[in-house]
């Protein structure tokens, strides 16, 4: 057991530097006073965005180019812009106004692991299809249209004419062929295909229909596949071009890094000059958009100085096939430079003292004074962007846990699990640490969400209710305490103990919510212990199933069939599980792991039918999803739809077509949604 | 001499190649591998990596093999001074560390100068002038210099430089110059940017120094060759200076092989918390995600650094104190 001394190490530095944080902020946090009750929830503004125009009619007649294009344009190094563009730009309405050309845009990233930084403020989004700012509606994006044939099982994607590459040769039909038969099909760079292009198991097929249209081909009707297209999926541009997925690339450049048209000879030379273990390692570094400045891109930034380097920067497309309704093409800022900063606390210093233009990822909630104080100082506003899932913190019990078999035979007591959720005080969680910004409740999305089931399962078994709780559980066998009023176990070993695992450094303090969830729980008679353990060791017990209470968010599940992740067991490597022998029966059609008890069997079928049927069903199902995590509490909701997770914006007060409020999601790629090619710098 | 300093040579040889074999050891403890870690960032990020991702990229890395397999293809990379690719990085781990190698040698010579300058000095005084109100104090601030956690001060120094001075927030260079080709105004940029490092990074090695230098110099003093030496009319600064600093100085000079690994690696939480690029952090983080090559080489590097230092010291001691001599066996 090298695990035991690795704990109290770790855990010994973090509150070190916990303290320190503290320390330091709390001059700031003094002069400020304590966040007002209920003040946080005044920087919720209204949900805006921009909005895409697809109707031809609203088009712009002309289109215009910022300044150093058009001298490019001048000086014959460039098409002019129309060329460049092509005949069906993908308009978009600002959110305000037009903007200006011009600026930088200044923000801090954390290393090469940081990538999403990047693809969610700078790719457009590339997605062929994207939501509407509302998260909610699947609109066309890089592809003109999409249209189902043969009751699902066929969709033919039309591509926009004379759309380019950031190095101006064609996107066409063939750019999807190719990843589909030369990268997807490629076994060594994809050995397992993946879900996203399958339906019930069975893999579908990208054929080409002519140059502007695309056909996918499914054995059976698959009606979610433009959520698929919008959802950040394998399918959802070249984000995961670093893993040969994407869903289409960039035919004309990648193939003389491809086994298959690059001689072997001269590839493995090129391996070696460029000091790469294997051609295929080469090919993903090459077709990575954060990592590869040569890939040519149809985002409207491109990556100029690799994220391998203390500056991540991001320039202007020249080709970007977006444009505005007055038909200026976008974006507007002309660079977005991203400095390392290896220390979260170093980022959100910088962001209080105005050193960046705009940034929400990595920004503490629990700083959220310490960013208000400094409001003018610093030039920029606060805004708060709360989630749409229902919980910044859920906990969850491992079905499968097995090490204890009492331990194991509690949690498989839905009354057990219920009067626990009933032993949380959620009020005094959200105060203390989400500052009264989040919403106590159960695990189910916002109620606007359009799986939502209804109002009452917020509440449901999500209340604070220390006396029917305790009612329960004495009903239950559990009514012998100990001298310290904690519960015996039924077989007779003593006090009923369990472990909540945690992880620190994230964007939500689990270890020091879960401190006050013990505290609250003794009140209950349950004695909970608290592990926080470093990331590599959870996925490893967790995998192993010896976890008993894991502690995550749900982020991701407001779109449930795209990111069924924290609605029920389907992937073995989570930080936290509901069940590891459930993900194997799940995923091996119930030859392994163990099968589920009914009502959850039943929420996994519902989950699987929904992919073939048509919207409305879909939606139905569903509800009767969300009602039954609700009902069952297999996980705990504690405080969600706050702005915990990259929910914290600060931006400077010259930066224009600001939403006060944007759908924070990691589908949306948040800002991504909210076009940030649109935002611009007033002077 | 010159035998001894051979023999020290070809032992530091083995020591060398034990030390690679230790590293590479080490960072296999650790539950998981990269790709483990991998996953796991993957998932505070909201992002999901399937079981068969997992199983390709390992494969990919080759990491299914057995240890000792991982091994020797690292060291036959190594001979043909290929260091292997940063798995975190994507780039050669030679170019990842030579990037931040010798930012951070300013850095921590910076450090050890201050410390030095200040050290000895004040040692010096505070030992010959014992219990004076200056050595009291020196013994005072040497304490709190000692006891205060270095990232604690950083921490601090940071937030009222950014709320006094509206300094610019940790890291080595203004931000328009980052990426600047060097120029007298970068290198000017980076001497403003280096006092407040250096400052943190000195000080409790300045503490800690101030507290040596003054228990060996009080040790020497009391001795009856100083009393000699005073009593024959030397003036007092040659009597201090020439003969009780230079034995004190013995604990300085056998320091040197922490000293070098140091200079290399700079302090990794201070680092991490001022947000200098070194190559602290990057060994940091590189354990974490278990980014083999990477964390081996640097381990290697720093094994190398204290065995050079070690070796300099040794020659250095026998150099500067007489009394230490060879012994045959």
């Amino acid at each position: 057991m090298n695990e035991g001394w690795r704990r109290p190490r770790i855990r010994a530095r973090r509150s070190a530097l916990t303290v320190a944080l503290v320390a330091a902020g709390l001059c700031g946090l003094v002069t400020a006073g304590a966040l007002a009750q209920g003040a946080g929830k005044a920087l919720i503004g209204k949900l805006e965005g921009p909005e895409v125009v697809t109707d031809p009619a609203r088009f712009p007649k002309a289109l215009k180019e910022a300044p150093a294009l058009a001298a490019l344009v001048k000086a014959g190094k460039l098409p002019p812009v129309a060329e460049r563009v092509g005949q069906d730009p993908l308009v978009i309405k600002p959110l305000h106004e037009i903007g200006k050309y011009g600026g930088t845009w200044r923000a801090g990233f954390t290393g090469p692991a940081d990538f999403w930084n990047g693809f969610r403020c700078c790719s457009g989004p590339d997605h062929l299809m994207f939501w509407d700012y509302t998260g909610d509606k699947v609109l066309p994006n890089l592809a003109k249209g999409l249209e189902t044939q043969e009751g699902g099982k066929v969709w033919l994607l039309h591509l926009r004419r004379g759309m380019r590459w950031s190095d101006g040769k064609p996107f066409t039909a063939d750019d999807f062929v190719f990843w589909f038969e030369d990268v997807y099909r490629n076994k060594d760079l994809v050995p397992t295909p993946s879900a996203t292009l399958a339906i019930n198991g069975k893999q579908g097929a990208i054929e080409k229909v002519d140059t502007y249209t695309v056909r996918y081909r499914f054995p059976e009707a698959y009606y979610m596949f433009p959520d698929v297209l919008a959802g950040s999926t394998d399918l959802a541009g070249q984000m995961f071009g670093y893993r040969a997925m994407g869903g289409f690339a960039p035919a004309h450049y990648l193939k003389q890094f491809h086994v298959k048209y690059a001689g072997q000879a001269e590839l493995d030379k090129k391996v070696r000059d460029e000091k790469f273990d294997s051609w295929v390692r080469m090919f993903l570094a090459k077709n990575d958009w954060a990592l590869n400045p040569d890939l040519p891109v149809l985002s409207a930034w491109k990556t100029v100085t690799p994220i391998n380097t203390p500056t991540w920067t991001l320039e202007r497309n020249p080709y970007s096939v977006f444009v505005d309704t007055a038909g200026n093409q976008l974006p507007y800022i002309d660079k977005v430079v991203l400095t390392l900063a290896e220390n979260l606390e170093v980022i959100n210093l910088r962001a209080i003292a105005g050193e960046y233009d705009y940034a929400s990822r990595h920004m503490d909630l629990g700083k959220l004074p310490v960013f208000l104080e400094n409001q003018a100082k610093g030039n920029y506003k606060v805004y708060l962007d709360p989630g749409d899932y229902g919980g910044d913190m859920i906990i969850k019990f491992n079905l499968n846990y097995d090490a204890d078999p009492e331990i194991g035979k509690w949690f498989n007591t839905a009354d057990f699990r219920r009067a626990l959720s009933l032993g949380i005080d959620r009020d005094q969680i959200n105060e203390t640490f989400w500052l009264g910004t989040g919403t106590p409740g159960s695990v189910v999305p916002v109620d606007t969400n359009k799986y939502n089931p209804g109002p009452q399962y917020r509440k449901l078994w999500s209340t604070l209710d220390v006396k029917k709780a305790n009612e329960m559980l004495d009903k239950l066998g559990l009514a012998k305490k100990d001298a310290e009023g904690f519960r015996l176990r039924g077989d007779g070993k003593g006090r009923l103990r369990i472990e909540i695992m945690t992880l620190g450094g994230q964007f939500v303090q689990y270890t020091q919510i879960s401190e006050m969830i013990r505290e609250q729980w003794k009140k209950i008679g349950i004695d909970l212990q608290v592990q926080e353990v470093e990331r590599s060791l959870a996925l490893k017990r967790t995998a192993a199933n010896e976890q008993q209470l894991g502690a995550w968010n749900n982020d991701g599940s407001e779109h449930l069939f795209t990111f069924p992740l924290h609605v029920f067991p389907f992937e073995l490597a989570a930080v936290a599980s509901s069940g590891p022998l459930y993900v194997k029966w799940f995923h091996s059609a119930g030859t392994q792991g163990k099968e589920p008890e009914p009502r959850m069997k039943e929420l996994m079928e519902k989950w699987k039918r929904a992919f073939g049927v048509p919207e409305k069903e879909r939606i139905q199902l569903g509800k009767e999803i969300w009602k039954i995590a609700a009902e069952e509490v297999y996980i705990i909701g504690v405080v969600g739809m706050g702005p915990a997770s990259m929910g914290v914006r600060v931006v400077k007060n010259t930066m224009g077509n600001i939403p006060s409020r944007m759908y924070n999601s990691p589908d949306g790629k948040t800002p991504g949604i909210s076009r940030p090619a649109t935002f611009y710098y007033k002077n | 001499m010159l035998t001894y300093i051979g023999r020290r040579a070809v032992l530091a040889i083995f020591t060398v190649w034990a030390i690679s074999v230790l590293s590479f050891a080490i960072i296999q403890l650790p539950p998981g591998d990269y790709v483990t870690s991998y996953i796991a960032q993957m998932a505070s990020m909201g992002s999901v990596v399937t079981d068969e991702e997992a199983a390709n990229l390992r494969i990919q890395y080759g990491l299914g093999q057995p240890v000792y397999v991982q091994y020797f293809k690292w060291m036959r990379l190594i001979a043909q001074g290929n260091f292997g690719m940063s798995m975190e990085w994507r780039r050669p781990v030679t170019e990842v560390i030579g990037e931040r190698l010798w930012l951070t040698v300013v850095v921590s010579v910076a450090a050890l100068v201050l410390t030095w300058a200040l050290a000895l000095p004040i040692g010096i005084y505070s030992a010959v002038r014992q219990y004076s109100v200056a050595d009291y104090l020196a013994t005072f601030v040497g304490f709190i210099g000692l006891a205060v956690p270095n990232f604690l001060l950083a921490l601090v120094l940071l937030y009222l430089g950014f709320v006094l001075f509206n300094a610019h927030i940790g890291g080595l260079f203004s931000p328009e110059l980052q990426d600047a080709p060097w120029s007298p105004a970068k290198v000017w940029d980076l001497l403003k940017h280096l006092p407040i490092p250096a400052l943190i990074l000195g000080l409790a090695g300045t503490a800690q120094q101030i507290r040596i230098m003054r228990a060996n110099l009080l040790d020497e003093l009391r001795k009856p060759y100083v009393v000699t030496a005073r009593s024959k009319g030397l003036p007092e600064r040659t009597v201090i200076l020439k003969y009780p600093v230079r034995v004190a100085l013995n604990p300085f000079a056998s320091t040197i092989g922490y000293t070098l690994p140091y200079i290399v690696s700079g302090s990794i939480i201070v680092s991490l918390v001022l947000g200098l690029p070194t190559v602290g952090p990057l060994l940091l983080k590189a354990l974490i995600a278990q980014d083999m090559f990477l964390a081996g080489t640097i381990v290697l590097l720093l094994g190398i650094m204290t065995v050079i230092g070690t070796l300099i010291s040794d020659v250095l001691l026998v150099w500067i104190d007489p009394r230490i001599r060879l012994e045959e066996t």
